[in-house]
């Protein structure tokens, strides 16, 4: 079983994203917890690391992507989280998808960006991660 | 109700109406539809097909733009060009997160996204800066959303005004101030639904008593829809929370002929063009037959409400973005075909970031275009009488009827959406509508359909880091040169008043004017009201 924290980081509060993503999430068999409006880097590293999750899928859809995606990545290097697989959502270029990348996110993915796509990817990086650790 | 946006017929609008092959006469009988109850003479009751007997032979439509980022200097500049460009609806101001959440800038919280998604304004000093060398009665019209903030942005420009030293009748100032939407759909919301709702209504009888051609209120159903409405979910959901606000004002004691024609209702319009069409029209006849049956209306001003579309950003794709341009043309033939006085356009860019330059100014050029070179402006309401077109608009409004009974049912649309009534339909919706896309059971032209291998890539808007730097930094000093007793008298009178009936305006006025921050303000009425609650975590 894959468990995944769906999340909004920042103040932006278009959560129709993040709460179809972690729809699609269930519908393909995992556990999703979906935390809500305006978590910080900090408190969402908690809660990975008190569900013990596999994955955290931030949604973002203010202009912010890369600085707050940052400040998750650091947050959750401070707690040994390296393994926990970083899927970002939301207003992504091709051009910030491949910056997000070089900063340590798995997978990025932007507008029009297909579920199954974003699914399967984030099911076959769980697998690639557990298979290392 | 027919809430799919998908099923076996593959024939059906957007919000799950059959399409027949060929409409007749027929199908308008069975539906009990009369041309006289149904749709009448333009300028006349039951305004099927509009307010006005001449429509735009008298006047186009007014062509706004929506605008604003990074700090003042940046959106002054901003409007300053778009004016320039021939942008007729004045300033539209997005503001930033925080700003619209009631932090300012130095906020923790406010990290990485002060002037973000629209300008800073933490003060009134950033307002001032904003305006420098736009005179008010220049600008004509002021747009912004100021949802839960909306007393705030209102008292920014009473005093603006009265420094400028512009009479508040020179120029109309224009705020969204409908925070139940946020609750359901937006997101800025900080604090209970209640106290907001209060501070809204609070704002809306201030305004028509101290500058009546201002405009207090946009009830909004673009956000809703946006979040997975259908279109005549977006109808009936901005028509059920209009009602609450309207209800609270009578219970108030005001007026509705005194106030209807200060109501807004603000739509967005997408692809299915002949339903976004019959939306209009039935919002006109079932918004002027509440004011008339339910909020005890008698003059026609009272049911002549402001009646605003935008053309949406949600099917604009971040593939092939010059093919929105295409789609933003036929939005905008739609709202018109339906009849909307005032609209907004979206920019073909705008899937891949804040809008840049040309992409505005070829939003504004599609409208002149259908205004100036089509001819479809000569004559009101060219599909009223098509037996498809009014046959729709019959079906969208028993929806609506349907829709409003289920919200008074559950105690009026505060209580519903406490509830998550329209939250949980609004889910619902978006994710069936993106695993239709997903199946291709909807097709999205360069998303899921006639796709190419390497998108153009265009330019983007690029944010200005430093601007986010000088905005914290003239807080900081903001703080220091301000008479800071005069900040805390405001604050503490404002404090009294909130814990009474009485009006906040007043209040607000005074801390704005003594450059209280909008964070200042908007803790204390954190502290009086409380904090709104975020969803805990759930699985």
């Amino acid at each position: 079983m894959i468990r995944i924290v769906v999340s909004k980081v920042g103040l932006d509060g278009h959560d129709r994203g993040a709460k179809v993503v972690a729809k699609a999430f269930r519908d393909a068999g995992m556990e999703v917890i979906y935390t809500g409006l305006r978590r910080n880097a900090d408190e969402l590293a908690e809660i990975v690391l008190q569900e013990d999750a596999d994955v955290l899928g931030l949604s973002i859809l203010s202009g912010a992507v890369m600085p707050l995606t940052k400040r998750v990545v650091e947050a959750l290097r401070a707690r040994e989280l390296d393994d926990v697989v970083l899927v970002v959502g939301g207003i992504v270029s091709p051009k910030l998808a491949e910056e997000l990348r070089a900063v340590g996110v798995d997978g990025a993915f932007g507008p029009g960006a297909s579920l199954e796509e974003v699914v399967e990817f984030t099911r076959e990086r769980v697998r690639e991660k557990r298979a290392v650790s | 109700m027919t809430e799919s946006n998908v099923a076996e017929n593959e024939f059906l609008t957007s919000s799950g109406y059959e399409v027949a092959p060929a409409y007749a006469p027929d199908d308008l009988e069975r539906l009990g539809w009369s041309h006289e109850g149904d749709v009448g003479v333009p300028g006349e009751e039951p305004y099927t097909r509009g307010f006005t007997p001449e429509g735009y032979r008298d006047e186009i439509w007014e062509i706004e733009m929506y605008a604003g980022f990074g700090s003042a200097e940046d959106a002054n500049k901003r409007y300053r060009y778009l004016i320039e460009q021939g942008s007729t609806g004045g300033v539209s101001m997005a503001l930033d997160l925080p700003t619209q959440i009631g932090l300012d800038s130095d906020d923790e919280m406010a990290l990485d996204e002060v002037g973000q998604a629209g300008v800073a304004l933490s003060s009134f000093a950033d307002v001032e800066r904003v305006f420098d060398g736009i005179p008010l009665d220049k600008a004509g019209r002021v747009f912004t959303t100021g949802n839960c903030i909306g007393p705030i942005a209102s008292a920014w420009f009473f005093a603006l005004a009265e420094k400028q030293g512009t009479p508040t009748s020179s120029f109309t100032l224009q705020i969204q101030n409908d925070p139940i939407k946020e609750y359901i759909a937006r997101g800025t919301q900080f604090l209970p639904i209640e106290a907001s709702v209060r501070l809204a209504v609070d704002m809306f009888e201030h305004m028509r008593e101290e500058a009546p051609n201002w405009l207090p209120i946009s009830v909004s159903g673009s956000h809703m829809k946006q979040a997975g409405g259908t279109t005549v979910q977006e109808a009936a959901f901005t028509i059920c929370n209009a009602i609450a606000y309207v209800e609270t004002m009578l219970e108030r004691g005001m007026r509705i002929d005194d106030f209807g024609a200060a109501i807004e209702l603000h739509f967005c319009t997408e692809m299915d063009f002949f339903e976004e069409v019959a939306k209009y029209r039935a919002v006109r006849k079932v918004w002027a037959q509440l004011v008339r049956e339910r909020f005890g209306g008698t003059t026609a001003e009272a049911q002549h409400f402001r009646l605003h579309a935008a053309t949406s950003g949600r099917p604009l794709t971040a593939q092939q973005p010059l093919n929105n341009i295409s789609r933003i043309t036929l939005q905008i033939l739609a709202q018109i075909l339906g009849g909307c006085e005032q609209t907004r356009t979206a920019s073909f860019d705008e899937a891949l970031g804040i809008p840049t330059e040309v992409a505005a100014r070829t939003s504004i050029r599609a409208n002149q275009i259908v205004a100036h070179e089509t001819g479809v402006p000569y004559t009101v309401d060219p599909l009223g009488g098509s037996y498809y077109v009014e046959s729709l608009t019959k079906q969208m409004e028993e929806t609506i009827w349907s829709v409003v009974a289920d919200v008074d049912s559950r105690g009026g649309a505060v209580e519903a959406a406490k509830d998550g009534y329209f939250q949980e339909k609004l889910a619902e919706g978006a994710y069936r509508e993106s695993m239709a896309v997903e199946r291709k059971e909807q097709i999205v032209v360069g998303v899921n359909a006639f796709t190419v291998d390497e998108d153009a890539e265009i330019a983007t808007f690029e944010h200005d880091d430093v601007a986010a730097t000088r905005q914290i930094e003239r807080l900081a000093s903001l703080r220091t040169e301000r008479d800071t007793a005069a900040v805390e008298a405001s604050l503490e009178r404002l404090r009294g008043v909130c814990s009474t009936n009485e009006n906040v305006m007043p209040a607000v006025l005074e801390c704005v004017k003594a450059y209280a921050t909008t964070g200042e303000i908007c803790s204390v009425w954190r502290d009086v009201f409380g904090d709104y609650v975020s969803e805990t975590l759930r699985r």
